[in-house]
């Protein structure tokens, strides 16, 4: 029973929380959150990387193929990008599956209690 | 022995009865270590390191969530750092970002380990990290120790060169910014510590999680000499310059930290460990039992005898 009540007012809560959405929807929206971080994590590094070649970017500036280089900078956001979306989406969908499960065993102990008073 | 065990209950006793109240003074303290530890290697930025400003900003700290705690140290962090030049704010804002944002998402319960291994690089034992990280966590700590070590090394490295960088003024700041970036990523040592606390936090893991007697002290000791044997051999391949009498007392320190760690979280008999078996229709279990050294706190009653001189004759003592 103390095990029960300590559940409910700690984790038990964000268990709740989580199973308020569907899974797909949870996992849907972790995994959209994770794609937001990403992109300013990648505009950030990529920023610092242009200007710690600033100097050799403005001199081949003319010479370089912009295309080839948008094209691999793409290549290489959506590879990070989609590499952080897979690690969110096993992270959440363990997470939401373990909710689940922690939720129904506290529902059943819950539904046994409610037995133990009616008695 | 018995003493120390019922020590043990009487403080167990005490953070549970005074949890409301230690919970805030922790976070207070804390902050506050942790506030003026920034102020003292970096305090660039004046009005920041200025002792009322960190009580009031410790203060807030105990009320609001741990991690608001690593969000106002790394605030004041980039703060000094944007007193000092803007490319070293800017460097430290990316590196931030990227950990806030990638990998705290995850796992907001490490992000303490990020606060407290800077600490224990300050005070000279980050070694203890790794071993109670094994001890108490996951593998995955050993990512959020490699964030604490390279947000260490890149305060050290920043600390360590500001006479440098204030002397570069004349320079144009794409110059400064790959001094800075060159410096910090060329940084053998700081590779190599990752190295050897995230093989010892796995291998301290996996150690202790064995179904042998005392698996949590031969974890400690593995542990303690695996971290010493790669640090070594890396200094000895990578000329990392590692202080090698620090080294030892250092993990000497951090194995009797770990084994007071050990007293509190692990406390169990091995002579009267039970092996047991029994099937049901799916299974066979062979189950290894040690039970937990449990020592009942002496209970003082306190009998209050009040003589009442009122009355007259008789018997006067009453009890409660």
């Amino acid at each position: 029973m103390t095990r029960m009540a300590s559940y409910e007012s700690g984790k038990g809560k964000k268990d709740i929380n989580i199973l308020n959405y569907f899974r797909g929807d949870y996992i849907g929206f972790q995994v959209l959150k994770s794609v937001v971080a990403a992109t300013v994590s990648f505009l950030a590094v990529f920023a610092a990387y242009v200007f710690y070649n600033f100097e050799t970017l403005m001199q081949d500036i003319y010479k370089m193929d912009l295309l080839a280089f948008g094209k691999s900078v793409i290549i290489l956001y959506l590879c990070t990008v989609g590499a952080y979306g897979v690690i969110s989406y096993v992270v959440y969908a363990n997470r939401y599956n373990r909710a689940k499960k922690s939720l129904k065993t506290y529902y059943n102990n819950l539904k046994k209690l409610a037995g133990m008073y009616d008695k | 022995m018995t003493t120390l065990f019922v020590a043990k209950q009487y403080v167990k006793n005490f953070i549970s009865k005074y949890e409301v109240y230690l919970k805030p003074l922790f976070k207070l303290i804390l902050a506050l270590v942790t506030l003026m530890i920034i102020n003292g290697k970096i305090g660039y930025m004046h009005r920041l390191d200025n002792i009322s400003i960190v009580l009031i900003a410790s203060l807030m700290c105990s009320f609001m969530p741990m991690n608001f705690i690593v969000f106002l140290a790394a605030a004041f962090t980039v703060l000094h750092m944007y007193a000092l030049s803007l490319e070293c704010a800017a460097i430290t804002l990316v590196l931030f970002l990227i950990l806030f944002l990638l990998y705290f998402r995850f796992s907001p319960k490490d992000t303490l380990v990020v606060l407290l291994t800077p600490l224990s690089f300050m005070i000279g034992i980050p070694y203890v990290i790794p071993l109670t990280m094994g001890l108490l966590g996951t593998p995955a700590s050993a990512i959020s120790v490699g964030c604490g070590i390279i947000v260490t090394y890149l305060i050290n490295y920043i600390a360590d060169s500001a006479p440098t960088l204030s002397g570069m003024e004349t320079e144009d700041i794409a110059t400064r910014f790959r001094f800075i970036i060159d410096g910090f990523l060329d940084n053998r040592a700081m590779v190599l510590t990752i190295a050897a606390f995230a093989v010892t936090i796995i291998l301290v893991y996996l150690i202790r999680r064995l179904a042998v007697d005392y698996a949590w002290t031969i974890a400690i000791i593995a542990g303690a000499l695996a971290d010493v044997m790669i640090l070594l051999v890396g200094d000895l391949m990578f000329d990392t310059n590692v202080s090698i009498l620090n080294l030892i007392i250092g993990t000497v320190f951090s194995v009797l930290i770990a084994k007071i760690v050990e007293f509190f979280a692990f406390h169990v008999d091995y002579s009267r460990t039970e092996k047991v078996q029994f099937e049901d229709d799916e299974y066979y279990y062979y189950v290894k039992a040690v039970p937990k050294i449990t020592v009942a706190v002496p209970s003082r009653t306190v009998k209050k005898i009040n003589t009442s001189r009122k009355r007259p004759s008789g018997s006067s003592q009453s009890q409660r």
